[in-house]
């Protein structure tokens, strides 16, 4: 088999207004590939383009080597997805939502039973199997979706925010699942707002915004490349100006927000000696991580829309 | 069966004949025509709406290899059928008024193409409807009036050209006046030319409701 998903110059308008900008990139087999953005970035559509929701204007999008304009029936016979919206069934208990989309995808009545019974367990659903969904919490109604996002054992998930709005415990679990999965080397595509989610999760990751790739690595060589080793934030209140050319003097990058200052530093060395010069103001000296990145790429401003 | 009382005994006691007809008999295929195209009609909007919009059943459906078509087709199906089983629920009170006849198995066909046509436009009216009130229009505008100038509560025969015309091109009057004839009549083969316009209407609506069903789901 080829590639997991192969995007040649992806552009998509909504009447006329350019969302995705002539984007490309490549997903390998067994890989967790990651996509950030800010909201309105644009990762949505590209994951809707995935999974054929929404077609590219130009440009290609191959998945498992098919392409999405003409196979994509066969794509998503291939795929599983967790979309934003559960969309579960809620005319139904949780056991027959799994039964009538592994009916959806023509899995024989016995082994869909099969399959939905022991997904049904693997996401600790079983004491809930037979209450209508729309009784389950929000949690559950997650699991659930994962679990029918699995139950055509798929070669590839599709995974759109799949812990937006659920309390830490409930996303530990989903983090420890996927991570099991990784261990499989199912190959999976995974957008979301929790930098920790993706730094846990992904070999690769893609910050997008406004519509193209700021850059696309792993999450350690993106800080590395981005930030450095550590950070120091400082509490510079009104003397940012005098804060900006010490740190412009002494050669260190820096960050400026809104009464603050986040100073980047390539290596422990470098952020203690610079501390021995910080006196009579509050800081926060700290390893640096995915958000740091995540803030200096696509910037502080918060966005509209959704 | 409120109807049947209300329209065809209440009412129908003050008219005399109608094309040779007691009321409640003339009335009679009137009222299965018109509860044929209202339980499919509602059947394929609001319903379907919720589904489309906020339960997402639709867009969920397209994650496995399932097509727009496909949806659209089995949503169709079950409008219709449920329209039929309204049109059964009349015909199984009508019994209760001595009004079964034999020949209304013969016009079953014909009422189950009438429930077609108005699922698949229903199915339209879903598939470009911005909320829940944009079916007050295909309701009040076109649904309604239907239902009350198609020759179900009287007869279009002495009617004015004016009535008469806007009423033969309008699919619920041909299937009126097919099940009227089924029912008391002897078919002819001018009656023929009711089932082409119902199917005309029925090809229509599916060509369009295709078009539209398919630019909402994918985008």
């Amino acid at each position: 088999m080829t590639k997991a998903v192969v995007a040649q110059n992806l552009v998509k308008d909504y009447h006329g207004v350019p969302v995705v900008k002539n984007l490309s990139f490549e997903i390998e087999l067994g890989e967790c590939f990651g996509i950030l953005g800010p909201n309105g970035a644009g990762k949505s559509t590209i994951m809707k383009m995935i999974y054929g929701h929404t077609l590219p204007t130009t440009g290609d999008l191959f998945v498992l080597g098919l392409n999405t304009r003409t196979d994509i029936k066969q794509i998503r016979s291939k795929i599983g997805v967790v979309p934003q919206d559960d969309g579960l069934d809620v005319d139904f208990n949780a056991l027959e939502n799994l039964k009538i989309f592994a009916g959806y995808h023509k899995i024989p009545s016995d082994v869909a039973e099969a399959r939905a019974n022991h997904l049904i367990t693997e996401m600790k659903l079983n004491d809930h199997k037979y209450r209508h969904v729309e009784t389950l919490s929000g949690g559950m109604k997650r699991r659930l979706t994962v679990a029918r996002s699995l139950i055509n054992q798929p070669d590839l998930l599709v995974l759109d925010e799949p812990t937006t709005g659920l309390d830490p415990q409930s996303r530990l679990w989903i983090w420890n699942y996927f991570e099991n999965l990784k261990a499989q080397k199912k190959t999976m595509i995974l957008t979301t707002h929790y930098m920790e989610e993706a730094e846990r999760l992904c070999d690769r990751i893609a910050i997008v915004d406004q519509g193209i790739i700021l850059d696309c690595d792993s999450p350690q060589k993106l800080i590395e490349k981005h930030i450095g080793s550590d950070v120091i934030e400082i509490n510079v209140g009104r003397e940012s100006s005098y804060w900006k050319s010490k740190l412009n003097s002494l050669k260190i990058s820096f960050q400026d927000y809104d009464n603050k200052l986040f100073a980047f530093f390539s290596d422990q060395n470098a952020r203690q000696q610079f501390i021995t010069q910080l006196q009579n103001i509050h800081f926060v000296s700290r390893v640096a991580n995915l958000n740091d990145v995540f803030l200096k790429l696509a910037g502080y401003d918060m966005r509209g829309d959704a | 069966m409120m109807y049947l009382v209300a329209i065809g005994f209440g009412l129908g006691r003050f008219v005399e004949q109608i094309e040779n007809l007691s009321f409640i008999e003339f009335y009679y295929p009137g009222l299965l025509a018109s509860t044929a195209m209202m339980v499919s009609y509602f059947e394929s909007t609001y319903p379907n709406y919720t589904k489309l919009v906020y339960q997402k059943t639709f867009s969920t459906m397209l994650l496995t290899p399932l097509t727009p078509n496909q949806i659209l087709a089995g949503e169709i199906l079950w409008g219709a059928t449920k329209g039929f089983i309204g049109v059964c629920g009349v015909i199984f009170v009508s019994l209760f008024f001595g009004l079964f006849k034999i020949q209304i198995l013969l016009a079953l066909p014909i009422l189950f193409l009438l429930c077609l046509v108005f699922s698949s436009f229903g199915l339209i009216m879903t598939a470009t409807a911005k909320n829940y009130d944009s079916f007050i229009f295909s309701t009040s505008g076109l649904i309604i009036p239907m239902s009350l100038i198609s020759g179900t509560y009287f007869s279009l025969q002495n009617s004015p050209v004016l009535v008469k015309g806007l009423a033969q091109i309008l699919p619920l009057t041909h299937a009126v006046s097919l099940t009227r004839t089924i029912l008391y009549r002897k078919l002819e083969w001018i009656d023929l030319m009711s089932v082409v316009v119902l199917l005309f209407y029925f090809l229509i609506f599916i060509y369009f409701a295709r078009k539209v069903f398919q630019r909402k789901l994918i985008s």
